[in-house]
């Protein structure tokens, strides 16, 4: 019985501790004010530099309180399960917009009330997916483009998705988990949209990929950068922002654009239709379109701005990358990824084929 | 036991620690690595936590999950002991229906959990935020208790308890002096499967949590897309040492007590 | 009698009314889900059907379902492998020393699971720290990679569920009689089977609870297999979640969760019979004595239905 008790005792002493910290954190925590200067902001963990915020607040008196999601499709279902309503900012990626939109969730943006907007490019505005921009201010963009490795390949020599079933790169074929992604490149390498809705297409990429297959080493869930710098992989898919933290950190690392072309995303302020401080949202989204604020945010990621301000004020080293800043030859038969509707489903069914092997 | 079978023991068991805390070590090594993104080394730097002492929003997430975790390990180890002494101890309506409710809870995949709860939330009209969250831990938790409880219980001698009920305790008081101090490793291990599964539980938080209570694990897993910033490094290593304090404090206390 | 009656009734109703709410509830509607259609607009559409069930009927589901017990099945065995020497260990460690041998158990778990991945990473990749271990020491002569295998995941799913097997496994060894197992030996037993005879069957519950807990939760996990394998075998739990939030399809994801829920309670039942069955078989035997006697009609032992019994009655 003695260890018993002295297990117990223990426990209690455990508890004790825990309840102390946790007293701590009652009073550490400052209760988030009910006030009306507030705004809640739903993104990706730190997607908005620490500092910008800090300097909206200081400005406005509008405190931000930022919570996040982990995916699209996560986010997605909540918003749509809460009916719009607790946020009063997200950050949906492209299609991911019109999806929102098409099912009521989203407010009209008064753009008279956003007078940075003009600093967009009209290269990423009035895009499929949100025509005259009624519900979206677009505010980081991006390619997703190919990267090879120059110690098994010349980069040169890299002109087609089709490249990746060279046998060099045989077991070193890095490729996304993103089925969209992964199908959306293999669309592309046969000369087909990313958005294509036709079976017999997706059919066909499900057979490229699956000709591919013996070659790729991983399907990669977290960010591709780490793969390719330690050279556990040669060649494969990756985010323009990855690449270029990739090629900085192993100079044998090069990005290239295939001339089929590459799927471009975009991340894109909204505002939920259920959103309680609409005003403080207008204020936020304009407060990001100013240049010197959307250079901090593009040079905390390395991802590309939509900002022309922004762009014209860049540091040289982003403004001179081909990653981050594409000419217009590179995005020749670019294609920004659009919802599928009910043709998920297809991709869906030969995503579970190609992993399973059938 | 022999000698031979001693000394394999203790190497089993440190092989194990080994195992266990070798990640670990590489964390906090890594907390002090002077490099944004790699994971190759690149140098000794403190400025990881200064990065974190200015990062009030994930500091206030940790202090979050902690506060939640706590409580909800807590609830949960209650509920779960009051549930594998009702299921082992008294026969009532639907017992065997609590009994699978156990189990399937433990195989909810945490995406089902979280949208049936935030549905079922929904329809309360409950306002998201702490308490949902801490509910859904609790719940959660609890069948880790309960089965952990349960195997304790197993061999357990039913006369013990009648013999005290005889000398005229109450069921309280039998279950308080006999029951409670027999159960107490499993109801002491139950509390820290509830606490660790609290911490790290993504899914289920991100689902039933509302626009104003972030929680830890949340917020880091949704860095996968931009990377994850060594600050959370320093964080866990931050954590990891207060926790070995305590622990050593702990440890030390009872033991002079015990003197 | 009436005594007992406001513990046993409050307890009956807080454990009823907590898991009713929380845990039977949410799950009748599950149920009820999977016998809807996909909603375009609105996730499902009343309309009753049995297509979700008959379109999980197909190989593809059926690899996926036996990729995931397969993977699931191997690591209970490694964790059992390596956590019941350890709870072993730990249990018979001195009396003050347990609870904190056991807190140092926990303790790195409170670190998050994915920065713990990345440092699985950091140990496994090419040219990581085994790598170099393992060329400090000679043993390889160029740098090799763990990373992206069978290997790596068995390593990431052993790491993050072995405290859930050697937590129950403690909690059940703790409280083993030694006296019984030096009785065995008195009676000329050797050590190997003092342990097969008395021992096992005396932590046979905690064995049954420890698998539990992981064989149960490593069904769900996906994120360690997606990112130290690769993800390139799909398993039950990226299914289900794909279903819900990729394909949008909730019928067919709640269809395939229930599923794996109806698959695994069967498994439960199965044991039950048969360690009921054994039970029976020893009871019929000679030593029915101390072990069984002495149960009041009230208590809910006997029925074969308590899972943790299947040990009783050998010692």
């Amino acid at each position: 019985m003695r260890t018993k008790l002295h297990a117990a005792r223990a426990a209690l002493v455990m508890v004790a501790l825990a309840l102390a910290v946790l007293a701590a954190t009652l009073f550490a925590v400052p209760a988030v004010a009910a006030e009306e200067k507030v705004l809640h902001v739903y993104n990706w963990s730190e997607y908005v530099p620490q500092s910008v915020l800090d300097r909206f607040t200081k400005e406005t008196g509008i405190k931000v309180v930022y919570t996040t999601y982990e995916s699209n499709e996560a986010m997605y279902a909540k918003i749509k399960l809460l009916k719009g309503v607790g946020y009063d900012v997200v950050v949906p990626s492209t299609y991911f917009i019109s999806m929102l939109r098409d099912d009521g969730l989203l407010a009209r943006i008064d753009k008279s009330k956003l007078k940075n907007f003009k600093n967009l490019s009209p290269k990423v505005l009035n895009q499929p997916f949100d025509p005259g921009n009624e519900y979206s201010v677009p505010y980081m963009w991006g390619s997703a483009g190919l990267m090879v490795n120059r110690k098994v390949v010349d980069p040169a020599s890299i002109t087609s998705w089709n490249d990746l079933n060279r046998p060099e790169f045989a077991g070193k074929v890095i490729l996304s988990d993103d089925q969209r992604d992964s199908m959306g490149v293999a669309l592309k390498a046969l000369g087909y949209s990313v958005n294509s809705t036709n079976e017999a297409e997706i059919k066909a990429a499900y057979e490229w990929l699956k000709k591919l297959l013996p070659a790729v080493r991983v399907f990669d869930v977290t960010a591709s950068k780490q793969a390719f710098i330690s050279e556990e992989v040669a060649a494969g898919l990756i985010w323009n922002g990855d690449a270029y933290i990739a090629a900085s950190e192993n100079e044998n690392l090069a990005y290239v654009y295939p001339r089929e072309g590459v799927p471009l995303w975009v991340d894109s302020l909204a505002i939920p239709l259920g959103a309680k401080h609409k005003d403080n949202a207008l204020k936020f989204i304009d407060f990001l379109l100013r240049p010197d604020v959307a250079k901090e945010c593009v040079e905390e990621y390395n991802y590309s701005t939509p900002n022309v301000g922004a762009q014209k004020i860049l540091s040289p080293e982003l403004a001179k990358s081909r990653i981050t800043s594409p000419s217009d030859a590179d995005l020749k038969n670019a294609e920004f990824t659009n919802s599928v509707g009910n043709a998920l489903e297809i991709y869906e069914k030969y995503w579970e084929m190609l992993k399973t092997g059938s | 036991m022999t000698l031979r079978l001693r000394t394999l023991r203790t190497w089993l068991v440190w092989l194990v620690y080994a195992f266990l805390y070798v990640p670990i070590l590489v964390v906090i090594v890594y907390s002090f690595n002077d490099a944004r993104y790699t994971t190759e080394w690149k140098g000794f730097t403190l400025k990881w936590y200064s990065a974190l002492a200015a990062n009030g929003p994930l500091v206030d997430a940790a202090l979050n999950s902690l506060s939640v975790a706590t409580l909800a390990a807590t609830i949960a180890t209650v509920l779960g002991t009051l549930a594998a002494i009702c299921i082992r101890r008294y026969r009532f309506p639907g017992r065997k229906v609590l009994h699978g409710c156990i189990y399937v809870l433990t195989v909810s995949p945490d995406i089902v959990m979280g949208i049936s709860l935030l549905i079922f939330f929904i329809a309360m009209g409950v306002q998201l935020g702490f308490w949902t969250l801490l509910a859904a831990h609790v719940t959660l938790a609890l069948p880790f208790v309960t089965v952990t409880v349960l195997a304790r219980l197993a061999e357990f001698d039913e006369q013990l308890i009648e013999a005290a009920r005889d000398l005229g305790a109450s069921e309280w008081r039998a279950f308080r002096h006999v029951l409670l101090p027999l159960a107490a490793p499993a109801v002491a291990a139950g509390w820290l499967l509830s606490f660790t599964l609290s911490m790290d539980d993504v899914l289920v938080s991100f689902f039933v949590t509302g626009p104003t209570f972030e929680v830890l694990p949340l917020r880091i897993y949704s860095m996968v897309r931009l990377g994850v910033k060594p600050d959370i490094n320093a964080l866990s290593a931050v954590m990891f040492t207060v926790t070995i304090v305590l622990v050593l404090l702990a440890q030390t206390l009872t033991r002079t007590r015990r003197k | 009698m009436t005594q007992r009656r406001p513990f046993r009734t409050a307890s009956i109703a807080v454990v009823w009314l907590w898991l009713g709410l929380f845990a039977l509830l949410p799950n009748l509607g599950l149920l009820l889900v999977t016998f809807l259609e996909r909603g375009e607009s609105d996730f499902v559409r009343l309309v009753f059907t049995w297509d979700n069930y008959a379109r999980l009927a197909d190989p593809v589901f059926i690899r996926i379902l036996g990729e995931s017990l397969w993977l699931a099945a191997a690591s209970t065995l490694v964790c059992l492998l390596i956590g019941y020497p350890f709870a072993y260990a730990v249990a018979t460690a001195r009396r003050g020393l347990r609870p904190w041998l056991l807190l140092l158990v926990v303790i790195p778990f409170w670190t998050n699971s994915l920065i713990r991945t990345y440092a699985l990473i950091i140990i496994l990749k090419s040219q990581g720290l085994a790598s170099n271990v393992l060329m400090a020491l000679g043993l390889v002569r160029e740098p090799v990679s763990f990373m992206y295998g069978e290997f790596a995941v068995f390593t990431g799913l052993t790491y993050t569920l072995l405290p859930f097997m050697i937590l129950p496994l403690y909690a059940s060894i703790e409280k083993l009689d030694k006296r019984l197992l030096d009785a065995a030996k008195d009676l000329g037993a050797s050590s190997l089977r003092a342990f097969w005879h008395v021992t096992l069957p005396l932590t046979l519950p905690g064995i049954v609870a420890g698998c539990m807990l992981v064989f149960l939760p490593s069904l769900g996990c996906f994120y360690i297999p997606e990112i130290l394998g690769g993800a390139k075998s799909m398993l039950i739990g990226n299914f289900i979640k794909n279903q819900f939030l990729v394909a949008r399809d909730w019928p067919l994801g709640a269809a395939a969760s229930t599923i794996l829920t109806v698959l695994l309670v069967l498994m439960i039942i199965g044991y039950w019979l048969s360690s009921r069955r054994v039970a029976l078989r020893e009871r019929k035997g000679a030593d029915t004595g101390a072990a069984t006697a002495g149960r009041t009609p009230d208590t809910a032992h006997g029925d074969g239905e308590d899972m943790t019994h299947g040990a009783r009655g050998r010692a």
